[in-house]
């Protein structure tokens, strides 16, 4: 079987370096002092309530998932970030592009090494993340979940950070512009629904809520987030916990109890949302991915542009 | 093996290469000199594929360079000018993790960096990490590491810069052994008398442009002249300077006590007939050579002194 070789030498260098160690250890030290908080309130509840403790520890699978997602998210990008501008720093990036392998292959290697070391913590973190479903009682088949969710924030976030290491020289400067690049995401995909929704608030204030004006103005605005990664992670939760859609009753809310026409309609029947939504965060991390490859590779990226002023120089 | 025509590059306003058109046979050991900013990294860039030039054709083996490049990157090895190492990795890793971005497979690698690490004397270091060798060594590992898929074509740029005298002469005779392989190996270098030894032919550059190439001789004859006579001599300096005098097409350039220098347009039989008329007339000739240039020399006056 091909492993992609930098994927197998990064890991082995990294397996070799104390950080791997230290990196696993705080993770697990963050989720035991969640696990204690969570455990101190769900304990703190029981006592003004007749409930089962046991039924509460439910609660521990999306506060403990949050936790894991917010911390992939936050180091995923780091690793990648630096992955491409720290191979520049190292004067070894050079080398590495005049060998057989492509821009895309040299990308996919640095994104995989990042996800399987994400993966690393999330393994590790399976005994605690456990508890909910063995004394909660909750459904194995959400753990698996879990997984794959998992699987999506670490490829979403390290094929951020991996655009920003090719735009980047510097690691430092990758990594700051991931983060501000993560966050133009988040309130980019955020803001036009908020922006929209007023002036559809507005609207129905000044023409009544025809369904026609609800459908213009009003739920359709939700299609911004299904690239949220926030709303993203809320509505699973939401499904998992209460069995129902965060995004439906959002709809709804935005509709005045108005069930219009469109495509939020179809949306915010069963799964579909959380469905479309990754289909989206997969493409998405797979253009980003395309976007760096063919800024590393020094024929297509620069190469072309550089080709094509001096052509219009002479 | 190697056939550029006409490339130009250019950054902005400045040209960093000129209508370079160059061809290195197979075989050679072709040694790229010039003062800094000449365009000798940029040109070796171009040939590697680590950029593209704005206009120009580079083939190697006959293939184009710039349209095909994934087969290209098997035919070259690459050595930079600076080039780092990762750390916590050691020898033998470091070449299989080359070995396997040419899609070798294990075994494979395993034979030929056996192989490459003796030819460049660390066969003992294979379990060694590599951040933790000398210099030089890491230079050689780096030309093993070149080598691993058997490129055509073996690029090093400025390969001596920051080596001491020992390791320097190591890697002298490493790549002279890779010549007598068969390997057609294209080096940059500011250390001109080192090339001189270990070169057949070269380039020089000037500002973005290929003032010579060629073999070492052809180049130094026509820069020199190949016309150049050094005639030694212990008694007879008078009937010498006549006898000279009397040969067409002979200038003096300057006459010592014991040393007659000339140009001349004269055939080798010439030349004999003309030593042997001042032996016969009692001249006592110690010794006769044809001038030799150097490519210090070479380098100054055809680059205008640095100018």
């Amino acid at each position: 079987m091909y492993l992609n070789p930098i994927v197998k030498k990064d890991i082995k260098v990294q397996s070799r370096s104390m950080r791997i160690c230290w990196g696993i250890f705080a993770y697990e030290l963050i989720l035991a002092l969640v696990f204690f908080m969570a455990m101190s309130i769900i304990q703190g509840n029981s006592r003004y309530s007749s409930g089962n403790i046991y039924s509460a520890m439910v609660w521990l699978y999306p506060v403990l998932g949050v936790t894991q997602l917010i911390i992939l998210g936050l180091v995923v990008p780091v690793k990648t970030a630096s992955s491409i501008s720290g191979e520049k720093e190292r004067q070894t990036f050079d080398i590495m592009m005049t060998t057989s392998m492509s821009a895309f292959s040299v990308i996919m290697g640095k994104v995989m090494t990042a996800i399987v070391q994400g993966m690393f913590f999330v393994v590790a973190s399976m005994p605690v993340m456990a508890l909910s479903f063995i004394i909660g009682g909750m459904s194995w088949a959400y753990l698996f979940w879990f997984l794959g969710i998992a699987l999506l924030v670490s490829l979403f976030s390290a094929s951020i950070g991996i655009l920003c290491s090719s735009l980047c020289k510097r690691s430092i400067s990758a990594v700051i512009m991931s983060y501000v690049f993560y966050l133009a995401f988040f309130l980019g995909t955020a803001i036009p629904p908020v922006v929209m929704g007023v002036v559809a608030a507005n609207m129905s204030y000044t023409l009544g809520s025809t369904p026609q004006v609800l459908e213009m103005y009003g739920d359709n605005i939700l299609l911004f987030l299904t690239l949220n990664p926030a709303v993203y992670l809320t509505e699973f939760f939401a499904w998992v916990m209460a069995g129902e859609s965060l995004v439906n009753n959002m709809s709804l809310i935005s509709t005045q109890g108005v069930q219009v026409r469109g495509p939020v309609r179809l949306l915010t029947t069963g799964y579909w949302w959380l469905i479309c939504s990754t289909i989206l965060f997969v493409g998405v991390s797979f253009l980003f991915l395309w976007l760096a490859s063919r800024r590393i590779d020094p024929i297509r990226g620069h190469g072309r542009s550089a080709g094509r002023q001096g052509r219009k120089g002479r | 093996m190697l056939q550029i025509s006409n490339l130009y590059k250019s950054y902005g306003k400045f040209q960093a290469v000129n209508n370079l058109t160059l061809h290195i046979p197979k075989g050679d050991l072709f040694g790229f000199v010039g003062p800094n900013g000449a365009g000798k990294t940029t040109t070796i860039r171009m040939v590697c594929g680590l950029m593209l030039p704005n206009s120009g054709h580079i083939a190697i083996n006959g293939i184009d360079a710039l349209a095909r490049q994934r087969e290209i990157r098997r035919q070259i090895g690459y050595v930079p000018d600076f080039f780092g190492v990762y750390d916590n990795l050691k020898v033998r890793e470091y070449m299989d993790f080359y070995g396997s971005m040419y899609r070798m497979n294990s075994r494979e690698i395993c034979r030929i960096s056996d192989d490459l690490l003796d030819l460049v004397n660390l066969s003992d270091k294979k379990e060694t990490f590599v951040d933790t060798l000398s210099r030089g060594m890491k230079q050689r590992l780096c030309v093993a590491r070149a080598l691993i898929h058997n490129p055509a074509l073996l690029v090093l740029d400025e390969p001596s810069s920051g080596l001491d005298p020992r390791a320097r002469v190591e890697m002298k005779e490493l790549l002279q052994n890779l010549r007598s392989m068969g390997k057609t190996i294209v080096i940059s270098s500011h250390i001109l008398s080192e090339l001189s030894e270990m070169c057949n032919s070269i380039g020089i550059m000037n500002r973005g442009s290929l003032v010579a190439a060629g073999r070492i001789e052809d180049v130094m004859e026509g820069v020199f002249g190949s016309n150049q006579l050094v005639i030694t001599l212990d008694e007879g300096r008078e009937t010498a300077l006549r006898i000279v005098s009397e040969y067409a097409g002979v200038k003096l350039d300057s006459a010592g006590e014991h040393e007659i220098r000339l140009t001349h347009n004269m055939t080798r039989p010439q030349i004999a007939r003309m030593v042997g008329e001042m032996i016969g007339g009692g001249v006592v000739v110690t010794g006769f050579h044809k001038q030799e240039g150097d490519l210090e020399t070479l380098f100054m006056r055809v680059t205008g002194n640095g100018q």
